[in-house]
């Protein structure tokens, strides 16, 4: 149940739609050339999830309409992929108001506020809260909202038929007596993505500013096509540390224990499977991690192959696809230097162990290869010997 | 809160939600390294086959499943204590809230499936506060107490990975985790250190653990057993902040050794989500530096790497227990499972006793019956039934369907197989089945609570004829003699429920038409049932299987196979030479 968030351009359809209310927005994501008119000037920013956007300009207001598509190049200049623009309506000092409902362990709270806007973090003490169940006063919330009982369980509404792990509108005004909704943020559980129908996938959103390489894509493909679960991250490209990890826990700490003795510069990446992948989803994993070991200059590379104790992976099917990746690639792991070492255990351990073992040897990248009687700190302090920060 | 004591003080009996051969495996084969007698799996609820069949040490056994949970009987779900729920994600909340409210004495639930929403998890921590059950997960692979219980995957899920893991005796350290690779990486870290696991517990890697990490350690704080505990957290949420203020307030006092991980997404300008749901830190108090360095501040003993782990808990095994390695050894299984009969120690074995034993302590009735149901039958009034059954259906004239077969096969120079071979394979929905399709009516009538009348309506809606009602000679004013010979067997405890159901049945049929009496096929089906529930203990489900494994047919097949090969001999015996129909026989419609 990963929280993700949603695009600022779907959470304020959603929300203005659920409220029945006009919304006027463009996304643009990958096509730069859609036609964009009818206001005296726009607000054109990033969507992407990133905290302190003004802060960080990349907020801009007032912008002409010949000038949008200037502005928007500025902003994906900077690594942003996802822009949003929207008429720039300037309105005049009136009450700034912020609502929000969140899951939390205990159940749905709505938190309100007449302070809101962009320093609502430091008005928090005018934050009120109050736990939505049968007992909820909803008279009472209308009237210290501004909302009525319809618009707050319409919104409420959404949060549980739509998953919403989390939804802040801030600010909304009352002008006029019309509501309109400013901004509005929602966060989504993923694991609900199969029950909805107001977003799906592309509305997703994440800061990432880097380029995902094409080994990143492939894993991200390969994720989306098994049961089983494959990330992969590039860290540092001329990293001399590659690692070939699985199960969620273990990865963590393996990761961990390499930063922690201080050689995280040294990671070129992170990733790994879990949840059983068939030999062949394990070998084309593979693939991948050790396409990123012949891009890196680094005169001395260990590949690291960890784990802790499965409970139910098969140690012997998921080498088998790792056996097979190695051997394809031990030509390009010979010449740029490269020992492998090996520290898993789990159901058929002893045989898959054995297999990889034999494999390293002969062709002669052996560093070395452990069960769980040598713990995953002693296997890695032995692999990172010849590491230096 | 259900106490870690309670599982040892009871032996386990559980069901599985959904069916992972795996994780079934492993917990058959730690019941018999344990050395239970029997597997503690006493269900799966699962589609597909009526039992799956797994080994039990090197042997076989095969486990009972169930289509729904619904289909468990009353005296089963009250034997319940342990749900391992392997279902997926989105079933999660409905088949665990579903197992709630069917076991009364449960205690213990896990939930496997990774992805399960989180409001779907807000509801069952509601549930398992108000029902005082301990659910494990989501995303978790279990709990296992070392000598008492493997609930899930925890621990392995091949034998040999539990035989030298030193999971066989209680020990003083509980090891608690996030994550189910580590948990069962830190059962081998404590035992490979000299000590042994009181118990461990994967809480699973979601944003809202349904038992929390401060759960679980209060758990190891009230267990007897236990001395120190090992915890296992990650970057994300705020779990590991109860546990400090427990420590703080007294409340836990035993040696809390603690590793956190995630500092390493200290190394990333937007980290990356973990391989777990909770594993990304929202906000600073959510790292792993900052929960750790709250948890040393309290007074955990704090590790930053698996070594220091180790070291610590070698340091605390003055004397290093002797963990014991029990094998299972080669295994393969068989082709066929048979519980009827087999050689044993040489000997051909009938109904689990020396053949010629379970031939000289049976009469033939009671041999049949015993050999269709399975088991040897004692009940003298059923013996009794199926003797006269057997009896009154061998023959019925050669005018039906399977004898014409039988006697066209013969007078076409065939073979005693081959013509009793053509005849039966006329019995079906037409011809002889009715008895087993009566059953079927007769069941799902009289445990529904509807009516007789309500039965006819639905049959009429459907638009079919009722099997076991309606005879082409008899009628009310000419009841069927061998009807009213049957009859003399009613009167079972049950109150002769399902021949009530039946009569009941033909007061509605004979009041449209006189012939729409019950038949023979109807009243044996009736009678038949009411015996094995009364007499022989059958629940419902066990009847409908019986129908639906078509029992019932068996009656007729053999009785009537007499018939069919009597026919076929007497017409060897009078060679009547090849049966031609005339064109009297046929007319050409062209």
């Amino acid at each position: 149940m990963p929280r993700r968030k949603l695009s600022e351009y779907r959470s304020k359809s959603i929300i203005n739609s659920t409220l029945g209310l006009s919304y006027k927005g463009w996304s643009i994501v990958d096509d730069d050339s859609i036609p964009i008119d009818g206001y005296e000037s726009y607000t054109v920013k990033v969507d992407q999830a990133v905290k302190g956007r003004y802060k960080k300009g990349l907020v801009l207001l007032d912008i002409l309409q010949s000038e949008i598509y200037s502005a928007v190049d500025s902003l994906k200049r900077k690594g942003y992929s996802s822009i949003l623009v929207e008429p720039y309506v300037p309105h005049g000092e009136i009450v700034e108001r912020y609502l929000a409902i969140s899951i939390r362990r205990d159940g749905y709270w709505l938190s309100y506020s007449d302070m809101g806007g962009v320093d609502i973090e430091s008005n928090a003490e005018s934050i009120n809260e109050v736990r939505l169940d049968d007992a909820t006063d909803w008279t009472s919330l209308s009237e210290a909202t501004y909302l009525s009982v319809v618009q707050l369980q319409d919104i409420f509404n959404d949060v549980q038929t739509q998953y919403f792990s989390f939804i802040e509108i801030n600010p909304y005004i009352i002008q006029d007596k019309i509501l309109k909704i400013l901004d509005c943020a929602i966060e989504v559980d993923d694991a609900g993505m199969y029950a909805v129908n107001s977003w799906n996938e592309s509305d997703l959103r994440s800061p990432r500013t880097e380029k995902v390489t094409p080994e990143e894509e492939r894993v991200r493909t390969l994720d989306k096509n098994s049961p089983a679960s494959f990330n992969l991250s590039v860290l540092n490209p001329q990293g001399s540390i590659f690692l070939l990890l699985s199960g969620g826990g273990a990865s963590v700490v393996i990761a961990d224990e390499i930063y922690n003795i201080g050689l995280g510069r040294q990671l070129a990446n992170y990733g790994e499977y879990s949840g059983n992948p068939n030999a062949d989803e394990a070998y084309l994993y593979t693939q991948q991690v050790l396409s990123l070991i012949d891009i890196s200059n680094a005169p001395y590379k260990v590949l690291f192959i960890g784990g802790a104790a499965a409970n139910f992976t098969d140690i012997a099917d998921t080498f088998d696809g790792v056996i097979k990746a190695i051997n394809e690639s031990a030509d390009t792991l010979r010449n740029n230097n490269v020992r492998v070492y090996v520290r898993r255990g789990g159901p058929r351990q002893e045989i898959g162990l054995a297999k990889i073992k034999e494999a390293l040897d002969a062709q002669r990248i052996l560093g070395g290869v452990y069960d769980p009687t040598t713990s995953i700190t002693d296997a890695l302090t032995t692999a990172l010997e010849g590491i230096k920060e | 809160m259900i106490e870690i004591q309670k599982f040892r003080e009871e032996e386990p009996q559980t069901i599985l939600l959904g069916s992972h051969p795996g994780v079934i495996q492993s917990m058959l084969d730690y019941d018999y390294l344990i050395q239970r007698a029997k597997p503690s799996i006493v269900g799966i609820i699962a589609n597909g086959r009526r039992r799956e069949r797994y080994f039990w040490g090197e042997s076989e056994v095969s486990i009972p499943v169930f289509e729904k949970i619904e289909a468990i009987d009353e005296k089963l779900r009250n034997k319940i204590s342990v749900i391992i729920n392997v279902q997926s994600a989105r079933r999660v909340l409905s088949s665990t809230k579903a197992a709630l409210d069917t076991f009364p004495n449960l205690k213990l639930v896990t939930i496997f499936a990774e992805q399960t929403p989180e409001s779907h998890t807000v509801e069952l921590i509601e549930l398992s506060k108000s029902r005082g059950i301990l659910i494990a997960g989501p995303s978790s692979v279990g709990v296992l107490i070392p000598g008492h219980l493997k609930a899930g995957a925890i621990g392995g899920t091949q034998h040999s990975q539990l035989s030298n893991a030193g999971i066989f005796s209680s020990g003083d350290t509980a090891v608690v985790s996030t994550s189910g690779g580590i948990v069962n990486e830190l059962i081998l870290t404590v035992t490979n250190s000299g000590l042994g696991v009181s118990f461990a517990l994967a809480l699973g890697g979601d944003r809202f653990p349904i038992t929390t990490p401060a759960n679980a350690v209060m758990l190891a704080q009230n267990d007897p057993q236990t001395e120190r505990i090992v915890f296992f957290g990650e970057l994300g949420g705020t779990d590991e902040y109860e546990i400090a203020k427990l420590i703080d307030a007294g409340e836990i006092t035993k040696e809390l050794i603690v590793y956190i991980a995630g500092t390493v997404a200290d190394l990333f300008e937007n980290p990356p989500q973990f391989g777990h749901a909770k594993a990304l830190a929202q906000t600073e108090d959510e790292s792993s530096s900052a929960k750790k360095a709250v948890l040393k501040n309290s007074g955990a003993i704090v590790c930053d790497t698996f070594a220091d782990i180790s070291k610590t808990l070698k340091e605390r095994a003055q004397q290093p227990m002797d963990h014991e390695s029990r094998k299972i050894g080669e295994r393969k299984h068989s082709l066929i499972v048979s519980h009827l009969s087999g050689d044993k120690n040489k000997d051909v074995q009938l109904l689990g006793r020396d053949l010629l034993d379970t031939v000289n302590g049976n009469s033939f009735a009671s041999l049949t019956l015993s050999m269709l149901l399975g088991k040897q039958i004692e009940s003298q009034k059923a013996v009794e039934f199926v003797d006269f059954v057997m009896r009154l259906l061998v023959d019925h004239g050669p005018y039906v369907s399977g004898a014409v077969n039988t006697i066209v096969a013969a007078r076409a120079g065939r073979d005693l197989v081959s013509s009793l071979s053509a005849g039966l394979l006329t019995i079906g929905s037409r011809f002889g089945g009715a008895i087993n399709y009566a059953a079927h009516n007769w069941i799902q009538g009289a445990t529904k609570g509807i009516s007789g009348k309500e039965f006819v309506e639905n049959f009429v809606g459907n638009g079919g004829v009722i099997p076991g009602i309606g005879h082409k000679k008899y009628h009310t004013d000419l009841p069927d003699p061998r009807v009213e010979a049957l009859l003399k067997f009613s009167g079972n405890t049950n109150g002769d429920r399902y021949l009530k159901f039946a009569l009941d049945v033909e007061s509605i049929t004979t009041s449209k038409k006189g012939s729409l009496i019950l038949n023979v096929d109807g009243v044996i089906a009736a009678i038949m049932l009411d015996i094995l529930e009364s007499e022989l203990g059958y629940t419902k489900q066990e009847l409908e299987e019986l129908e639906q494994i078509e029992f019932f047919n068996a009656l007729f097949v053999l009785s009537r196979s007499i018939g069919f090969a009597s026919h076929y001999l007497d017409q060897r015996r009078h060679d009547e030479g090849l049966l031609r129909l005339s064109d009297n026989d046929v007319r050409y419609i062209g």
